[in-house]
């Protein structure tokens, strides 16, 4: 901490940043003026400070002038501050003798048209900078140790791509489903654009492989409980939920021969209690001890206990294999892993809120998802598709698309859900294959058919005979005696109102983050965007990433992409959380706070402010000090800000640092 | 008694004298007192002048909350275009500085500051807010309950929408006014496309009847169908175009539909005991005969 007091030599460099910078601010003046500050020794500037000539002027001003400390005024921490802490170290100094100072994001982008004022604020964020550079110290970053496991939250098509691709890599990994099975949304699709795939034929390999890889360990039917510690060592508290039934292998480990769930069916063919199917909307039965579909991995029997009515007629059905326990209680089981990726997925947008097209008040007003399960020859009326009011085939069907999406009116979402167009047009294609004769309408404001072959696509669709019409449906009537609706809409094209009397609505309904993940997302310290998904670290440079060292996104659960985007997302995600667990060990930064024991009164106070369970209490000399595991401290400072006696001293964020900060930018530079 | 500024507008006192007296009436017999606001001019009306400048529309809008200001009560009126203007430009400059430091350069000359003081209200949201009035309020005050009347509900277009610069929640289908009017003895009736506009706001009347009218007589067509006796409504405009609309109609289309049309105002009138002369219902171009036959 306290070295050799030695008079600071402080070298500030200014970048032009092209002409991001010098087009607002006077950058001439600018380093004039820093030549003039405290402690400066050199003051230069150059087009890019980034580049190798501009790093190369840290290194040789180092060299030349002796300097303890580097300020660079360009554009943001985030994006160069390791650039120029490589460059500072390559000069000889500790690389934590360096501080950027932003005039680029924080100042000539916002002040565009105000160069005097940007180019006095550029002024002032170089004087603050230097002050803290004169009192800057060397640290060391610490290393620990990284767990060879990870986690991935959620078991749809993103998460059963990043297990599989962690588990080859000859990483444990551990994946955890709420849902009794895996497959999540993709399940639930009868095919996929623009090839036409059989959605469950080409998930149902990789649904089979992550539930026998030997390096995963599948948790169905579990929430993550609590989060606990740090990249490298989180402690994972899993909730198993009760399922009520066992699996083959939890009946081996209670000591029962032979026993266990082998799927066969005869609970449920015994089971008196009937409830609507939430995997088919609830649009066919299932009792109340069930599994969502024939392809289910694991294929384990579920019992809905608030439905349950114990009767025991199961218990009986199941005989020898013992595997139904009636009075099942969840468990917890916590494990340790390196990294994790979440892929939570997304639900639907409640569009019965848009109340004008009439879903939940009309029978034929069904949902996007609701069609693909009465088209699928897996669903509840093995493929035929049928109007809900009198199971007559439907001759001319409308899709509204951007329902709930791309919607300002407060009620739906901002963005596009990005997926809808395409699939409306699967669907579109879909009933002209299978009804012969059956006219689908599409009311779209743009066709989005971004993604490779999507356009062909789109163009094939039209040349099969879809009808498109360009405008967002205004409301939707029924007829109170066929039961038929009228679509109102008003062609944009031929500016002209639109009324069509058709059999069935479909709605492309918006999607939204998946119903109370909040929790979840803020057990791992993930943030989220306005909309609720979860935000990267950065949106093109790394989107898998997070602002929580160690947690890694993969899918809709960070914004709605498509199955091609996702699978991709999570090949990355792998990848990332995989460079961890494998180098062994991560660099801490060594922002941590520090514990002065001299001061310390060991009054605990700190302990309960700490937001990262860092602090505690230590027997030392015979009496109790705050310790830092430092591996935990972010650097945040809460603790420093409220310990009575100031003893804890806050690394790289150091009182007198700030003081000299506040100074610099009230007094102009006098201290 | 909750006091408020009450802003008249221009149709309602020009061609339905009945309206307004009947609102001040009315209101006094469920706790409200409306109190004259005095030097107020058009709201400025929202299709005619804030299709030609807003800025006119501002200030002038901002103008009438500045005299209700002074006298420090809030704003109650009777018209959804008045309710547009009045209401939308006093939260606009609540919110925007650069908004209303513009409009308050304008009123300057005129030695008046729009401060952002009061709120505005539409005259049946305050019958229906229990903290002010409430449903069960109106039906207490009813002497002469409308019996065995089926009445179609026009909400209008702007009472209700934009929807994010409002504070009801549903504009799709509303049933609050449908309460109103059952605490008045009449059973409302849903009809099809309820929420499709009366066809006559946003300038389109004066600017190409012919379709304004088509919009009209759509709506008359499914109020007809559902067996409405009248229709109700809570904006004199909608009010003239269904009213005077209809006469319209019968000269362009020939088609005669002699549906009494009257404001939420009279009916309430005619239920706490008000006599059609009272009401100025003889002012109406289509005669409520027929309607007030079921009710005297």
């Amino acid at each position: 901490m306290a070295e050799e007091k030695k008079q600071p030599r402080i070298g500030v460099f200014v970048c032009h940043c092209g002409t991001n910078i010098a087009g607002t601010i006077d950058v001439e003046s600018v380093k004039d003026y820093a030549a003039t500050l405290p402690n400066v020794i050199v003051a230069d500037d150059y087009q890019y400070m980034c580049s190798t000539p501009g790093q190369a002027k840290i290194i040789d001003a180092i060299k030349d002038h002796d300097l303890t400390g580097i300020v660079v005024a360009a554009c943001t921490p985030r994006l160069h501050e390791p650039t120029f802490r490589t460059a500072t170290k390559e000069g000889g100094l500790n690389p934590f003798r360096f501080e950027m100072a932003n005039i680029r994001d924080q100042n000539s982008w916002v002040h565009m048209h105000d160069p005097e004022g940007a180019t006095a604020k550029a002024k002032d964020a170089i004087r603050i900078a230097a002050a803290k550079a004169s009192l800057l110290e060397d640290l060391y970053p610490k290393s620990v140790p990284v767990e060879h496991a990870a986690m991935v939250v959620g078991a749809g098509v993103g998460g059963i791509q990043a297990a599989l691709d962690l588990a080859n890599a000859g990483i444990k990994t551990y994946l955890v489903e709420k849902n009794p099975t895996v497959g999540g949304r993709m399940s639930q699709l009868d095919k996929t654009f623009p090839t036409l795939d059989c959605s469950q034929c080409i998930l149902t390999p990789k649904m089979v492989d992550v539930g026998r890889h030997p390096n995963i360990e599948l948790h169905t039917y579990t929430e993550v409980e609590s989060v606990d510690g740090y990249i490298g060592n989180f402690d994972i508290t899993l909730r198993k939920k009760a399922r009520g039934v066992m699996s083959q292998d939890e009946a081996t480990a209670k000591g029962i021969v032979g026993g266990g769930c082998n799927g066969c069916g005869d609970c449920a063919a015994a089971c008196p209690v009937i409830k609507p199917n939430p995997f088919e909307f609830g649009m066919a039965p299932r009792k109340a001890i069930y599994i969502f579909h024939p392809q289910v991995v694991p294929l384990v029997y579920t019992i809905d206990f608030d439905a349950c009515v114990k009767c025991g007629l199961c218990v009986e059905a199941c005989g020898e294999k013992k595997a139904i326990d009636l009075e099942m209680t969840d468990t917890f089981e916590t494990v340790k892993v390196g990294t994790v990726i979440l892929s939570t997925g997304y639900d639907m947008f409640e569009i019965e809120k848009k109340r004008e097209w009439g879903y939940k008040q009309f029978d034929n007003v069904i949902t996007s998802l609701e069609f693909e399960r009465l088209i699928c020859a897996s669903g509840p009326t093995g493929g035929h598709l049928i109007r809900p009011s009198d199971g007559e085939t439907p001759m001319k069907v409308a899709f509204v698309l951007c329902a709930g999406s791309r919607d300002n009116t407060g009620v739906g979402k901002p963005y596009c859900s990005r997926f809808c167009c395409m699939y409306s047009l699967k669907h579109a294609h879909q009933i002209m294959e299978k009804i012969p004769g059956c006219q689908p309408y599409i009311f779209y404001m743009d066709i989005r058919s971004f993604g490779k072959m999507y356009e062909e696509f789109y163009y094939r669709i039209q040349n099969e005979g879809a009808k498109f019409i360009r405008g967002r449906v205004a409301n939707v009537l029924e007829d109170a005696k066929t039961k038929n609706l009228h679509v109102y809409a008003e062609d944009t094209l031929l500016g002209r109102p639109v009324d069509l009397e058709v059999d069935m609505v479909v709605l492309a309904a918006a999607v939204q983050p998946t119903e109370n993940i909040d929790p979840v997302r803020k057990m791992f310290g993930v943030s989220c965007s306005q909309d609720g998904w979860m935000l990267e670290a950065h949106p093109k440079l790394n989107p898998c990433g997070t602002t929580t060292a160690g947690v890694f996104l993969a899918g809709v659960c960070q914004g709605p992409k498509d199955i091609p985007d996702t699978v991709a997302q999570a090949e990355g995600a792998a990848s990332a959380a995989s460079i961890p667990i494998h180098t062994g060990k991560v660099e801490l930064e060594p922002y941590f706070a520090q514990c002065l024991e001299e001061k310390c009164a060991g009054c605990g106070m700190c302990i309960s402010q700490c937001p990262y369970s860092a602090l505690d209490l230590i027997e030392k000399d015979g009496k109790q000090v705050m310790h830092v595991t430092e591996a935990k401290c972010k650097g945040c400072g809460t603790c420093g800000g409220f310990c009575p006696g100031g003893a804890i001293y806050m690394q790289h964020f150091t009182t007198p640092q700030i003081v000299a900060q506040i100074d610099a930018f009230l007094l102009g530079g006098e201290q | 008694m909750h006091e408020y500024a009450f802003f008249l507008g221009c149709i309602a006192p020009n061609r339905y004298p009945g309206c307004e007296a009947a609102a001040i009436r009315t209101s006094r017999n469920v706790g409200i007192e409306l109190l004259p606001l005095k030097g107020a001019s058009c709201c400025p009306a929202p299709g005619a002048f804030g299709a030609v400048d807003l800025r006119v529309w501002y200030a002038m809008a901002a103008r009438n909350i500045c005299l209700a200001e002074e006298m420090n009560r809030d704003i109650a009126l009777i018209c959804n275009g008045c309710y547009k203007s009045i209401y939308e430009v006093n939260e606009r400059l609540k919110e925007d500085d650069e908004l209303r430091d513009e409009a308050n350069e304008v009123l300057a000359e005129i030695d008046m500051e729009f401060k952002g003081s009061i709120d505005v209200y539409h005259l049946a949201e305050l019958y229906y807010d229990p903290k002010v009035c409430g449903v069960e309020k109106i039906r207490e005050s009813v002497v002469r309950p409308l019996d065995n009347t089926k009445i179609a509900v026009h909400y209008g277009c702007h009472l209700l929408k934009p929807l994010k610069e409002r504070r009801f929640d549903d504009s799709e289908n509303p049933m609050w006014i449908e309460a109103l009017v059952e605490a008045v003895g009449a059973e409302p009736v849903q009809y099809r496309n309820k929420m499709q506009c009366c066809g006559a706001g946003g300038g389109v009347r004066g600017f190409d009847l012919a379709h304004s009218l088509d919009i009209t007589n759509e709506k008359l067509i499914n109020i007809n169908e559902a067996g409405a006796d009248a229709l109700t409504e809570v904006c004199p405009f909608c009010q003239l175009q269904f009213d005077r609309g209809q006469i319209e109609i019968k000269e362009k289309f020939g088609i005669e539909w002699g549906i009494p049309v009257l404001h939420y105002n009279e009916l309430l009138g005619l239920a706490q005991g008000m006599s059609p002369q009272e009401l100025a219902l003889d002012l109406h171009a289509i005669d409520c005969k027929p309607f007030l036959d079921k009710v005297l």
